[in-house]
């Protein structure tokens, strides 16, 4: 059971607290309500380049870094589809000078042309380095291409591609900043070492007298369901095939979201899976093979990516997943192989709250939700899920109309 | 309320508590636990430690092949059973080969302990390695490993390890396709029967501990004794080659992956609390002088680190980046700017003290509940050190000056004696 408090700040600030007295540290995690979805399409992985740009320094404070490892903290930062998050961990005495720094960025970073012009170059390091210049780096970029016609999730966090963060302009960052990193957008968490009471005064004092600015409502293009199947061929430099299916589902908070999430698990959880038990270790077919939800705000994917063995047909190892797949539905599902990923969610959520750093995220991506004592309650949501309810899921989810295929071939392999 | 902005609040001073309370056992066979009791959450984590690493193995890939089939099979349960079983009661494991250990960590639900040791105990002491199952890993392997020469960073860093400590020790030796034929279940048995002694088992264990954990462990392991086997001398010997540049050519590729360093001391000498404090000036954190130069101000990467690494017989020091292509000259010459500036300019109080307060920071996170401490404990245990070497590394990061800062770059960042690995 994690306790908190909240309260929120007459600017519009949401503040959450856990007091964690094991600890000497405290985290302090701030999410800013801003991903990659909300870029315009003509320049992507701006939101990520911004959350580059937040480090170099803000109004009053010429460096970031700096300060904080004077106060011995550490910190670091992520952005993704829907949320740009910023976090550090400090110790507990020191942690008003996270509140100084976090609350001069949250009022104006420090831009300039120079800084932009160095994190561009930075940044398009970063999408050789972990997407162009590695086998299969590309997979996920070119499956949501194809997946989503109009909702952004269609292109990646880090840009649809090099050239739109070669054009990035100094006025699009301002005005990025301007229209997202408002205060009714963030969420400021606090876990570890520290009081309820304490964390009020801080926030009060460094957040309190940031003007409050109203965020404009989001109005995104709806995807149209899918009816229809969708298949992409490539062929690369890399030493084997590799298949990739996506499906489309719900919202995070949809009522299928638990029931799809422990699906995924018992197809592909760890070396228990089903598909892992026939696909690798039966059929010695795939080398490896994996499958997840991606727990996106809005309607998401259902993710399944294999690495075929050398000399695999990818058409034979396709349909030996979809037979795997279509015993979901056959209710060939046993009430000990759905209490088997129950018990390991169960045992993952308490092993993952001996973190405040995790305890502070997932705070706040609850609040994000609208419900921060969701948090309490998933265990609960994971044990309500029925065989019953796998199976209508399958059913209503993995079916061919609702699936994109992309057959990553290796160029050798002709 | 007025509050100023540009002035820093204080920072006081802070204190990480090092001499942690930790609990040794010697179970009736001779096995070592090692007890960590904290934490607020009732879940533990142990890790069982062997002298089973690469550095025992007298060809290349037999201390991971037999780490890996561990849990393919065992006297009592099939691969898939056993997966299964772990999986049914939350227990997470990772099996894992170091150049001097290997074993495994699990961690699971206090609730659970008993089957936790009982399927432990199939794993380590009564693997049967089924030669279908190892065919498969076999297969597996030369797949990723395939995947794994793409990348540059892997090029380079195989490469690395072979040019400093040579290919007839397997530290320094590359695996290479046709060694992933050489395996077969009577090898790994072999290694198995020599290195996984039940009684030669360290394990360490932290969490909120219950109170039975002890009795338990005697039950499942206090009276396993095994044969005495007569184990040969590897020949393997270290010698570092004489050619200190080397690329590895990539086609295709759009960044150029360098590793430049060499082998240093390890934990057990006198200045390496003082190397580490260099190596964090260097290149150790965001902050570094690296980082500052080559990613923050020349925006020619987007990460590049140093680190120093103890192992067993020896120790290494290596400075990681990727670079853009056309950047790779200007990089390097920026590299080996910054470490003549080391050895030739004192640091700056001002950056003493940055570094000084990072490194205190991290030494607190370093002991932050119980799995952290778990690891750190093994981290000096493992070379016959104890907790003592914290507080020696503490009181270098309070006291260390500008001139012992020089004296330690001259000493062991000698650039004549660094080898410059690319691959790109």
């Amino acid at each position: 059971m994690i306790n908190f408090s909240r309260f929120s700040l007459d600017n519009g600030l949401r503040v959450i607290v856990h007091e964690d007295r094991s600890t000497p540290l405290v985290a302090m995690n701030i999410l800013y309500d801003v991903g990659s979805k909300d870029e315009d399409p003509a320049i992507t992985g701006l939101a990520h380049m911004f959350e580059h740009l937040m480090y170099c320094g803000s109004v009053n404070i010429p460096e970031y870094d700096l300060p904080l490892q004077l106060a011995g903290g550490e910190n670091n930062a992520f952005t993704n589809n829907d949320i740009t998050d910023y976090y550090l961990t400090v110790p507990a005495e020191n942690i008003e000078t996270g509140f100084w720094l976090e609350s001069d960025r949250m009022l104006e970073p420090g831009l300039s042309q120079k800084k932009l012009d160095i994190q561009k170059n930075v940044v398009i390091e970063e999408f050789k380095q972990r997407y162009l210049n590695q086998p299969y780096g590309d997979a996920m970029l070119l499956l949501r291409r194809l997946a989503y016609t109009v909702h952004p999730y269609r292109w990646p966090t880090i840009g649809m591609d090099i050239s739109h963060l070669e054009n990035v302009t100094l006025e699009n960052v301002m005005s990025f900043f301007a229209l997202h990193y408002v205060t009714d957008n963030a969420i400021l968490a606090l876990t570890g070492n520290i009081t309820p009471g304490r964390a009020y005064d801080l926030a009060a004092k460094w957040f309190g007298p940031i003007p409050g600015r109203a965020s404009s409502p989001r109005s995104l293009p709806k995807e149209p369901d899918q009816n229809q199947k969708k298949n992409l061929t490539v062929e690369k430099n890399v030493p084997s095939d590799a298949l990739y299916k996506a499906w489309h589902m719900g919202p995070r908070l949809s009522e299928d979201y638990y029931t799809l999430d422990l699906s995924t698990d018992l197809l592909a959880g760890g070396e228990s899976g089903r598909l892992y038990n026939k696909l690798v270790r039966e059929k010695n077919l795939f080398s490896e093979i994996n499958a997840y939800i991606t727990s996106d705000t809005d309607p998401g994917l259902i993710i399944l990516s294999g690495k075929l063995m050398k000399g695999t047909d990818i058409y034979k190892a396709e349909n030996a997943v979809n037979e795997v797949i279509n015993e979901l539905k056959d209710f060939a599902l046993t009430s000990n192989e759905l209490e088997k990923v129950k018990n390991k969610f169960e045992s993952s959520t308490v092993l993952s709250n001996t973190s405040i750093l995790n305890k502070a995220l997932n705070l706040s991506i609850y609040e994000l939700l609208g419900d921060t004592g969701l948090i309490n309650r998933e265990v609960e949501s994971y044990r309500a899920v029925s065989r019953k309810m796998v199976q209508d899921a399958a059913i209503r989810y993995l079916n061919p109309e609702n699936c994109t295929t992309l057959f990553y071939l290796s160029e050798g392999n002709k | 309320m007025v509050i100023q902005r540009h002035i820093q609040p204080p920072v006081f001073p802070f204190d990480a508590r090092i001499l942690v309370p930790t609990e040794f056992v010697y179970l009736h066979n001779g096995t070592s636990l090692f007890l960590i009791n904290a934490g607020t959450e009732d879940v533990m984590r142990m890790e069982f430690v062997f002298r089973a690493g690469m550095v025992r193995e007298y060809l290349p890939l037999l201390a991971t092949s037999t780490n890996m089939m561990l849990t393919e099979g065992s006297e009592k349960y099939s691969s898939e059973e056993l997966n299964s079983i772990l999986d049914y009661y939350g227990i997470f494991l990772n099996l894992s080969v170091e150049k001097d250990t290997a074993g495994l960590t699990v961690y699971f639900l206090n609730k659970h302990i008993e089957k936790a040791l009982e399927l432990i105990d199939e794993i380590l002491f009564r693997p049967v390695f089924p030669k279908k199952e190892l065919n498969i890993l076999m297969k597996k392997r030369v797949d990723w490993y395939r995947v794994s020469r793409e990348k540059v960073q892997n090029l380079a860093m195989d490469q690395f390890f072979e040019s400093v400590f040579g290919n007839h020790h397997p530290y320094g030796r590359q695996v290479c396709e046709r060694d992933f034929d050489g395996m077969s279940p009577s090898l790994l048995k072999d290694f198995h029967a020599k290195f996984y002694k039940p009684e030669k088992m360290t394990v360490i264990i932290s969490g909120r501990i219950p109170e039975q954990t002890v009795g338990l462990f005697e039950n499942y392991f206090g009276a396993q004794q095994s044969k005495e086997i007569y184990i040969e001398d590897s020949g393997n010997f270290i010698k570092g080659a004489n050619e200190k540049k080397k690329h590895i050519e990539k086609s295709g590729a759009l960044q150029t992956a360098f590793r430049i360093g060499s082998s240093t001391i390890n934990k057990r000498h006198p200045d390496y609390p003082g190397l580490k404090f260099l190596n964090v000036i260097l290149g150790g954190f965001f902050g570094s002088r690296l980082m500052k130069n080559i990613r923050e101000e020349k925006g020619f990467t987007y990460g590049i680190h140093s680190s120093v690494s103890s192992m067993d017989m020896s120790g290494f020091k290596v400075i990681s980046t990727e670079v853009g292509k056309n950047k790779s000259d200007q990089a390097a010459d920026e590299i080996y700017k910054e470490i003549r500036l080391l050895q030739t300019k004192p640091v700056e109080n001002e950056e003493l003290e940055v570094v000084r307060s990072y490194m205190s920071g991290n030494m607190i996170r370093m002991f932050d509940g119980p799995f952290a401490i778990a690891e750190s404990f093994k981290a000096v245990w493992e070379f016959g050190l104890d907790y003592n070497y914290f507080v020696r590394l503490m009181n270098t990061i309070r006291t260390i000056n500008p001139d012992e800062i020089l004296r330690l770059a001259n000493t062991y960042y000698n650039i004549g004696d660094l080898y410059e690995i690319t691959a790109g």
